[in-house]
């Protein structure tokens, strides 16, 4: 199933009047929604499903009479199930969550920044067919592992590995790395997309940075994280905090800062 | 020693009989029966019906030189040691011994009731030649076991429902100190007041979780972030604030909620009490095999002496927190592992947590 062509079609499911109001608002304000139905119990959820196509349906799980689990469970039966995100104030449904073939659950009370990751997903999916049994997105052949810079006329090449963290600059992305700076013509986003499964990872508007070049997160009294590394500090941006953090654990665990070629 | 095949596994002895007599070698040395007695004790800190109840029954078999001698529990399950006597005579006896609670004297068979705490809790079986007092001796000893091993079975779960009680400790003042706040942001600064609030939320969520006892450095670090940002509405320029964690160590297990008493102790004892503002440094680092967290505040410091007697729980009522991270910290990775305090008057305060990387058993 695809998503519609005018942004996301959503359904918010929520038995609290002013739970509902709120996600709603958060809904409506992302960017990739196109247009948002309430629905204050699960009945009336059931019915405008019935009558109507949705990309998406956001549910809380405690509601009287059906809950939203049970409610999922119906819709995963219908021949174009949305996707579904689960919105709860309990952490322990998460794993009935994922169990039902949920993309991702939201905890209340929802943050803006937690909602756009949401949606990421949801776009994904929708776009994927709307099967979350198939959400592994195609590993492309390792493109860009080398670089051609111009510099003064002449045309050398840098290493992806030997990359820190790369600054947009207008229609140029900044290559930071021990030999220097080197500017490259291409917008951050592509060479984000062409690098994201080799370690790099998008923590700003204008950043990316190797996760293996982070020796330290930083945060300082204005709340803002910085991401160090030997060649200096990037900023992690609020909405992309949360996914660094992940990455960086992740990472962690297994073993990748363990490695002596992290000097000192 | 003894033939496997002649030691009946458990449940009422069999009718077979051995092919050769017992070998019983009566001892008279006081250190063999120490011995054996604690050897009992140790058997039997799960009860008549634990898996050491055979290994005492045997024990206490050759204590007291008899051929047969078994250990029934409340439900009349017996576990027999030596030679074989008639199964149902024994579970006939031990039934009256249980529901009457008083001695049976049923040649070669005698059997009396072990009372622990305030409570029957199984009886002792004897076959063969032996003094009636020398077997209510025995019955008091095996009572003694039983009940110690009760006792410190609920010394252990008062402990862990101790650890845990410690663990969810939320502040008041910092509760209503952080709500004022928000309450006051509503008109001035709605969004940040919004903003806040999902702090809050997280904040809350975190402190009260009932997830397993250990979480990932990952997770303390963000919570102590939310607190802070908390913090830093309340106190406003008061508070500067520098955290640096290095990527390697997020991934390391730690007892829920070690850093933040840690970092509140630093804002109440180092930035509040005086006029102009303070620096709280919080890092994460590793050191070899070990992860190094400091929490360090350039605020008014302490006698050194006044901070052991907080680490030792004899600091009053607002300082027990310190003490709660030491002692959880100790219990977890033991006594090497506690906090280290360094600390002079006017001086600020570092307080330094330090925690093997990997720990078998700790796991988030």
């Amino acid at each position: 199933m695809l998503p519609s062509p005018n942004g996301l079609r959503v359904l918010a499911v929520d038995d609290v009047p002013l739970a509902l109001a709120e996600l709603c608002r958060l809904l409506r304000a992302a960017p990739e929604v196109g247009e948002v139905v309430a629905a204050d119990d699960p009945i009336s959820a059931l019915r405008s499903i019935q009558g109507d196509r949705f990309d998406a349906v956001f549910l809380d799980i405690s509601m009287p009479g059906l809950d939203g689990v049970e409610l999922a469970s119906l819709l995963a039966k219908l021949s174009e199930p949305p996707v579904i995100v689960f919105v709860t104030a309990h952490e322990e449904h998460a794993v009935t969550a994922y169990g039902i073939g949920a993309v991702d659950y939201l905890l209340k009370p929802v943050r803006a920044e937690r909602l756009a990751t949401a949606l990421t997903k949801v776009v994904r999916m929708a776009s994927a067919g709307g099967s979350p049994a198939s959400p592994s997105p195609v590993r492309r052949p390792d493109a860009m592992a080398v670089l051609p810079v111009e510099t003064a006329g002449r045309t050398r090449y840098v290493r992806r590995s030997d990359v820190r963290f790369v600054e947009a600059n207008g229609d140029y992305v900044r290559l930071h790395t021990p030999d220097g700076v080197h500017l490259v013509r291409m917008p951050i986003s592509r060479l984000e997309e062409y690098w994201s499964d080799s370690g790099f990872l998008r923590v700003h508007r204008g950043y990316l940075v190797a996760l293996g070049a982070i020796r330290e997160l930083r945060s300082d009294s204005a709340g803002g994280l910085l991401a160090h590394t030997d060649l200096g500090d990037v900023p992690v941006s609020r909405r992309h905090a949360r996914e660094l953090r992940e990455q960086l654990l992740r990472a962690a665990q297994t073993g990748m800062f363990d490695g002596s070629e992290r000097g000192a | 020693m003894l033939r496997p095949s002649q030691e009946p596994s458990a449940g009422p002895p069999s009718r077979r009989e051995p092919s050769r007599p017992w070998r019983t070698r009566a001892r008279h040395d006081p250190l063999h029966t120490l011995r054996t007695a604690r050897a009992v004790v140790a058997d039997l800190k799960d009860g008549l019906s634990g898996p050491g109840a055979r290994r005492a029954a045997r024990r206490l078999r050759r204590l007291l030189n008899v051929t047969g001698l078994g250990l029934a529990d409340l439900s009349g399950t017996l576990v027999w040691s030596g030679r074989a006597a008639d199964p149902d005579a024994v579970s006939a006896l031990v039934d009256q011994v249980l529901h009457g609670e008083t001695a049976k004297d049923r040649p070669p068979l005698v059997a009396v009731p072990v009372y622990a705490g305030d409570g029957l809790a199984g009886a002792l079986v004897v076959a063969g030649q032996v003094r009636r007092s020398a077997v209510r001796e025995a019955a008091a000893w095996v009572a003694d076991a039983v009940e110690r091993g009760r006792m410190e079975a609920s010394v252990d779960r008062a402990e862990q429902a101790e650890l845990r009680a410690l663990r969810a400790e939320i502040s008041p003042h910092f509760v209503y100190n952080a709500l004022t706040v928000i309450s006051s942001l509503m008109r001035s600064d709605p969004d940040q007041a919004s903003e806040l609030m999902l702090d809050f939320a997280d904040y809350t969520r975190y402190s009260l979780a009932q997830r397993g006892d250990y979480t990932t450095l990952s997770d303390e670090f963000h919570a102590i972030e939310t607190y802070l940002a908390l913090q830093r509405a309340v106190l406003g320029d008061r508070l500067r604030v520098q955290v640096r964690v290095a990527p390697e160590v997020l991934g390391v297990a730690v007892p829920y909620l070690v850093l933040q008493p840690l970092v509140e102790n630093a804002v109440r004892h180092g930035i509040e009490p005086r006029a102009g503002a303070g620096l709280i440094q919080v890092t994460g680092e590793a050191e070899g095999n070990d992860c190094v967290i400091s929490v360090e505040d350039d605020g008014v410091g302490m006698d050194p002496e006044h901070a052991r007697a907080i680490l030792a729980g004899r600091g009053g009522s607002d300082s027990v927190g310190l003490a709660n991270v030491d002692r959880r910290l100790r219990h977890v990775y033991g006594p090497w592992y506690g906090l280290v305090v360094e600390t002079a008057v006017d001086a600020g305060t570092r307080v330094v947590v330090r925690v093997p990387r990997f720990q078998p058993g700790v796991m988030p």
